[in-house]
């Protein structure tokens, strides 16, 4: 079977990348194939997942951008119809009062930091499988 | 070095599954140590070799400075948050810019959108530290600015002191920090635009230089532990990547022809304190002792003030949960007490809704009157070192000293701590570290209460946590737009020429970007200008 792809991101300028990377190794040590290109704004991330034709976008943001890029990243993909062909996910530290947003904005799942990695693998599969 | 006891009751050992912690084995319970020497071992407190802590009197003296973190939104929101902090009684201030001024881009660039104010305060040009120190008296106020990497308070510290200059106050009167540590530039930090390890070496201590012969007061470079810990290090990693920067340090300045007794005098180190209670409190005592030792035996220091490991602390980010947040509220109070039992000179203590944001006013408020708590409450503080002569801690402090001087010896058997980071010899023992933690967390090894532990089903109503205001970039953006129409443009140009034309040569770059501030350019102009001098740098890859 066909590896799943996933392209991963910091979106903006968040400095905080340890989840991320946690992600990124957890991901590729059960199966999927990881492309990962540290720090991007929304134009550069949605250009790279049609250039590697990837299954899964995932952003992550620790510093309150998630709102603004979030929904740039979002914009993006509709730009170019890439929202029935791909799952975007986002990851990070979010006011609880944001993550209805993020939901609405159009992100598949919104992953807080208390989640574990194993729930991620498990729901991608979901989300790819429905 | 003295050897750890062996330990002899092998099917009692524990291994504390802790959130960043060393997993040394513990015994079930300690007895003394036929090696032990007072004398030798821990002096008493202001006395070699410091393990009891810097000075005589400790905290009966002066007490730990209670200096929390301020940063958000304009700087006239950071100003207010200042003066909250100081109306209601904290002794010490540390700011905190928002990710384009810590990445170094203007508010105005396309890479700062969304982002201008969010997690730290904006700052563009001096006429930002203007309104950021309104009405604070910075000969009065030791002030901590928290401009993480070398580049960074190349580019930022110019524009404090030409604002203190300004304002007709002599540098030798400021007293305070920043922070000019490679280790967070080039190692603990994503981002998008890197210059080259050594370049950023030469930057850090390029400022060092200056700061030494212009503001002799001022700590010229925090050794960062912190943040390399909160990244995914133990408490022994961290201590060892910053001790390894002191020593690559000192042997520049040396070599720049500086007396490394008044080198040594400015430095100082900032600890994260996480979980494991006692081993916080030993890595502290352990780390004053070798730091002593080092000082004196590789460096010959003889000046007393030069042998002192003087230190800031900060509770663990990292260990705090979204989940039922006020969890958070005993887990700092504990750190905090370990950083106290340990002996820190000043302190930080998170917010228990740092998981979710920055912390409100009122939250930063609690972490302060935490600290005070401490202070004002408990006794705590009028007995130094009260931990002193505990089996269990000295036993803890030597094996801790030995494990952090054997990643020393590791990191100088790569070559040292420039050529590690570049190679990624460091990033990577981090990186496997922090990704094996995090099996440990999700498969519960690790236990956290309410996340993995102790669930519960019972809703809490939700915390109120800090929300953005949208006024704040396009507040910022207009004053930046207005700045570029009013200053000279002409003289902005030639303080660029001056700086990128230095950047080449082996001159001190500090002079060169104080001009540039004085002439109003602005943070993103005076980086890029240094960025394209050195080119750029990719760093290591994990994947």
């Amino acid at each position: 079977m066909k590896k799943i792809k996933i392209l991963l991101a910091k979106l903006g300028l968040d400095v905080h990348n340890r989840g991320l990377i946690t992600v990124a190794k957890t991901l590729c040590d059960a199966g999927y194939e990881i492309v990962y290109i540290n720090n991007a704004f929304p134009k550069e991330i949605i250009s790279t997942a049609i250039q590697e034709s990837v299954d899964v976008v995932g952003v992550s943001s620790l510093c309150g951008a998630h709102i603004t890029l979030g929904r740039k990243l979002l914009e993006e993909a509709a730009t170019y119809e890439l929202k029935e062909e791909m799952i975007f996910l986002i990851g990070g530290v979010f006011s609880p009062l944001d993550i209805p947003i993020l939901e609405e904005i159009g992100f598949n799942k919104v992953f807080t930091t208390d989640i574990t990695t194993n729930q991620i693998d498990l729901d991608i599969k979901n989300l790819i499988n429905s | 070095m003295k050897k750890t006891k062996e330990i002899s009751h092998e099917p009692d050992l524990k291994i504390p599954n802790t959130i960043l912690g060393s997993q040394i084995p513990r015994d079930l319970f300690y007895i003394p140590d036929p090696n032990f020497n007072y004398d030798n071992d821990l002096g008493d407190p202001g006395e070699p070799p410091y393990t009891r802590g810097i000075h005589r009197s400790m905290f009966r003296g002066r007490n730990f400075t209670t200096r929390q973190l301020a940063g958000l939104g304009l700087p006239e929101d950071t100003n207010e948050r200042m003066k909250f902090m100081l109306d209601h009684g904290a002794t010490g201030l540390s700011i905190l810019f928002d990710l384009p001024t810590i990445q170094m881009y203007d508010s105005d660039d396309s890479f700062s959108e969304g982002q201008i104010g969010m997690s730290g305060v904006c700052v563009d040009s001096v006429d930002d530290m203007f309104r950021l120190f309104k009405d604070i008296p910075l000969d009065k106020t030791s002030i901590s600015i928290v401009t993480h990497y070398p580049t960074n308070t190349l580019v930022l510290l110019p524009m404090f002191l030409v604002m203190a200059e300004e304002q007709g106050i002599p540098f030798d009167k400021l007293r305070g920090s920043s922070q000019n540590d490679m280790t967070m530039e080039e190692l603990v930090r994503s981002g998008i635009d890197f210059i080259p390890p050594q370049d950023c070496f030469r930057i850090q201590n390029d400022n060092i230089e200056y700061l030494s012969d212009h503001a002799p007061n001022w700590n010229t470079v925090t050794l960062n532990g912190y943040n390399l810990r909160d990244f995914g290090a133990t408490s022994i990693t961290e201590s060892a990547v910053a001790i390894s920067n002191g020593i690559a340090t000192l042997e520049e300045m040396s070599e720049r022809g500086y007396d490394p007794n008044e080198i040594a005098k400015r430095i100082s180190f900032f600890w994260c304190i996480s979980n494991d209670f006692f081993e916080e409190i030993a890595r502290l005592r352990a780390v004053r002792r070798l730091w002593f030792k080092i000082m004196k035996n590789r460096f010959n220091i003889t000046d007393p003030k030069a042998l002192l490991m003087r230190c800031h602390s900060q509770t663990s980010g990292i260990s705090l949960t979204q989940v039922e947040p006020y969890n958070n509220i005993i887990r700092s109070s504990f750190q905090a007490l370990a950083a106290v039992l340990g002996g820190t000179s000043s302190l930080h203590v998170d917010s228990y809704d740092e998981a979710y944001a920055i912390p409100t006013e009122e939250s930063a408020l609690l972490s302060l009157r935490t600290q005070q708590i401490i202070q004002k409450e408990t006794a705590i503080t009028d007995v130094v070192d009260p931990l002193g002569g505990s089996y269990y801690v000295e036993n803890l402090t030597n094996e801790i000293e030995q494990k952090i001087l054997d990643e020393i010896d590791i990191i100088e058997s790569d070559g040292g701590y420039v050529k590690s980071i570049e190679s990624g010899k460091i990033y990577n023992k981090i990186v496997s570290y922090f990704t094996e933690q995090q099996k440990d967390i999700d498969s519960g090894k690790i236990e956290i209460v309410g996340k993995n532990v102790y669930q519960s089903d019972t809703s809490l109503p939700p915390i109120d946590v800090f929300q953005h205001s949208e006024e704040v970039e396009k507040e910022q953006k207009q004053r930046l737009a207005n700045l570029r129409l009013t200053r000279n443009n002409d003289d902005v140009q030639i303080s660029l020429q001056a700086l990128e034309y230095n950047c080449k040569r082996n001159k001190n770059l500090f002079p060169y970007s104080m001009e540039c501030a004085r002439a109003r350019c602005t943070e993103g102009e005076i980086f890029r200008t240094i960025l394209s001098a050195f080119g750029p740098w990719k760093p290591p890859s994990f994947i």
